[in-house]
């Protein structure tokens, strides 16, 4: 069995930041990545960031992998990776079991920061399983990491900011896209997005869906429909659109596992992409000792995930009692940039979501019923 | 609408459109932020005090006219790439328009390109002045494009590359490429493309290529096909020996 | 369906590597894994379902879906979208749930 002080569990945009924050602090902290790479969705970012220059606004995703991962480095001491690392469970005694490269290891953390991100959800249509329909994150993943277009034609379904990001990515890649749709009456992603890859001729359908996918053993057409007010569809709207290639693009929802596993208290918010852990203000659990950072905690953008990466590094780290001066000015800080980051009409939703996590922890103090 | 379709209404561009004596005095930044969202680079990035302090990360950026030089900082700094310079000050007819650009190829300078609206829809021919490279990869290229456009072009297409395989005359051989340069250096009627390249002088009369060259002058000058001036019709309409017409009208 | 030119990335390829898939030589390269070099391949379809027979290829690419099930060096149910190519790989169509042997 091995030990440490934190296990930052996912080597991402949240679980770089805490476990830079709190090796700064001195803490020992041992960071699990499933990847042989650091720095998690960041790798495939093509785009520059929003934000302020306090969350690297402007850098490129994949810029931003490369200066976590340096500042992470430069705590060498305090810092063990282990890369190619896949968490397997999480027990009542606080154990951690990890397969690695076809070794079994347990470990031992005082603390334990769960960072392990979202993963895509999908979409039930006819034909859903055909090869050829992969999620918007596989097919950034295939052309932004292995260099490999997904095919010549695409259609993408969801209006949203990854949608659009990666509709825009694909046009870079030197690949078509037909059309982007959304079931909802308005696009979801940041309207800059949108008129970024509508001034290139790609087609934005709002109040449309995908109707069913053709092909005998991949993608060879797709069919759209339109809604009514109702999301219902409006039968004689159909649209045949030619494509080898069906990107799924319909939101995140937070890789949970391992709080379900060990019995956090989770709430279904879906404001928050799905169900998540019940937290406070340091992002600490219903779990003593298991703090949380990141899409985990519930969805959103990568520049947030990295305040609250931080934020739960700092408070891991000042738990386990590293004197940390100017802790209480530190994490004001942090807890001001999340506001700000939140405070426009984008972040409602967010901020809507975190009011029902409040409530619940306030109920349990009995401040509200 | 623009939430709905992504293309910002008239209303919109409008409320961004820096006044016309501005624009006419020199590059100014065109803002194409309509959203609230949480951002800030180009008020950071700008060197003059132009952006205004954002009181909220979330507001929209507010610019003094008068103190932006249109030095294009801002452009590239800009995730949403909505930041363009416009500079109506270039020539009587003309205006510069800045494109952040994120794609490859770059254009050449000098060559051609087609100017595309927020839309996507080509609206006229450009011309690639200048293609600065920069180290964020956020390219920036420089278009010239007919001034009545300057607060249109957003975007552009390269499929120019093209019209040297496209023919226009199928009799002549003449290509589209070929057209539209004849068109860019000023030649803006049927007949005086016919005159200048034989496009329309071969056996067909012009019967394959004249609406195509109409289309392509249209396309330039945003004139309307009905307003535009037919080509001079002149006998035979097809082709025939000589021997037929020098043979005199025969007696019956 | 490599990328050659990328506006914004700069792709190193690694050395080529050479594997086998169902009885034929292809060629990947260093820091792909088997489902990216497939696909570069125009490899799209990588199994059949065990029980309805309709075929499948990946969805998700980073490890979570177990879309991608492939028999590689004789063991099946290996997850190829995350799986390293290595030199002299043998990998095959799976149809059916593999065997213990």
């Amino acid at each position: 069995m091995k030990y440490t002080e934190i296990a930052v569990v996912g080597g991402g945009p949240a679980g770089l930041s805490a476990a830079i924050t709190a090796a700064k602090y001195g803490a020992k902290v041992t960071v699990i990545e499933r990847n042989n790479s650091l720095g998690g969705q960041l790798r495939k970012q093509t785009h520059k960031f929003f934000g302020s220059q306090k969350q690297y606004a402007s850098v490129r995703g994949i810029e931003i992998a490369d200066i976590l991962e340096s500042q992470l480095r430069e705590y060498n001491d305090n810092v063990e990776i282990l890369n190619g690392a896949t968490v397997l469970g999480l027990y009542e005694d606080g154990v951690l079991t990890i397969e690695m490269k076809d070794r079994y290891i347990k470990l031992k953390p005082d603390r334990i920061i769960v960072a392990t991100g979202a993963y895509e959800k999908f979409l039930s249509f006819p034909n859903n399983d055909l090869p050829g329909i992969y999620g918007a994150g596989a097919v950034q993943t295939l052309m932004n990491q292995y260099g490999v277009k997904p095919g010549r034609n695409v259609l993408m379904v969801g209006a949203g900011n990854i949608g659009l990001i990666v509709s825009y990515q694909l046009m870079q890649a030197g690949v078509n896209v037909k059309a982007v749709i959304d079931a909802a009456p308005k696009i979801g992603g940041y309207l800059v997005h949108a008129s970024k890859i509508r001034r290139l001729g790609v087609p934005i359908l709002t109040s449309y869906t995908i109707k069913e996918a053709h092909g005998k053993d991949w993608v060879e057409g797709a069919t759209i429909c339109k809604l009514d007010e109702n999301w219902q569809m409006i039968s004689g709207t159909e649209i045949d659109i030619d494509v080898d290639i069906i990107c799924i693009s319909v939101g995140l929802t937070p890789l949970a596992d391992l709080l379900w596993q060990i019995g956090c208290e989770m709430k279904y918010i879906p404001e928050l992409g799905g169900h998540v852990p019940i937290r406070d203000e340091n992002l600490e659990t219903s779990k003593k000792g298991i703090y949380i950072a990141g899409d985990v905690a519930g969805i959103e953008e990568a520049s947030s995930a990295m305040v609250e990466g931080r934020l739960a590094g700092l408070c891991a780290a000042n738990s386990l009692g590293y004197i940390i001066e100017d802790f209480e000015e530190e994490k004001q800080d942090l807890i001001e940039q999340l506001d700000s980051l939140r405070a426009g009409p984008t972040g409602e939703k967010i901020l809507n979501g975190l009011e029902k996590v409040t409530k619940v922890i306030a109920g349990r103090y009995g401040y509200v019923d | 609408m623009l939430i709905k379709t992504g293309v910002p209404d008239i209303e919109d561009i409008m409320e961004i459109t820096p006044p016309k004596r501005r624009r006419e005095k020199g590059p100014v930044a065109v803002i194409e932020c309509f959203q609230r969202i949480p951002c800030n680079p180009c008020y950071t990035a700008c060197r003059f005090g132009a952006i205004k302090e954002f009181e909220d990360i979330n507001d929209r950026p507010k610019i003094d006219y008068d103190k932006c030089t249109g030095c294009g900082l801002c452009l590239t700094v800009c995730p949403g790439l909505a930041i363009f310079i416009v500079d109506e000050s270039y020539s009587e007819k003309e205006a510069l328009v800045k494109i952040p650009y994120e794609f490859l190829p770059l254009p050449e300078e000098g060559s051609f390109v087609i100017g595309l609206n927020r839309e996507g829809k080509p609206v006229c021919r450009a011309q690639v002045k200048k293609v600065q490279k920069m180290k964020n990869k956020t390219n920036i290229v420089t278009l010239v494009v007919p001034k009545e456009r300057s607060m249109d072009v957003r975007s552009f297409s390269m499929k120019d590359y093209d019209d040297e395989n496209t023919i226009i005359c199928r009799c002549e051989g003449i290509t589209l490429g070929e057209v539209r340069k004849l068109i860019q250096e000023g030649y803006r009627t049927v007949d005086e493309i016919k005159r200048i390249s034989r496009a329309g002088m071969g056996p067909c009369q012009g019967r394959t290529c004249r609406q195509l060259i109409m289309q392509e002058i249209a396309k330039f000058t945003g004139q309307k096909m009905e307003d535009m001036l037919m080509p001079t019709f002149r006998p035979p309409t097809k082709p025939i020996k000589l021997g037929i017409i020098a043979g005199g009208e025969s007696d019956e | 369906m490599r990328i050659d030119n990328h506006p914004i990335l700069d792709f190193k390829r690694g050395k080529e590597i050479r594997f086998i898939y169902d009885g034929k030589e292809m060629v990947g390269y260093e820091g792909d894994t088997i489902a990216s070099a497939l696909h570069a391949a125009g490899v799209r379809v990588l199994g059949y379902h065990h029980k309805t027979g309709r075929a499948r290829g990946f969805y998700c690419a980073i490890g979570n879906c177990s879309s991608c099930l492939m028999t590689v060096n004789g063991k099946p149910n290996v997850r190829v979208c995350v799986e390293e190519l290595k030199e002299g790989m043998v990998v095959e169509t799976q149809r059916g749930k593999g065997e213990l042997k």
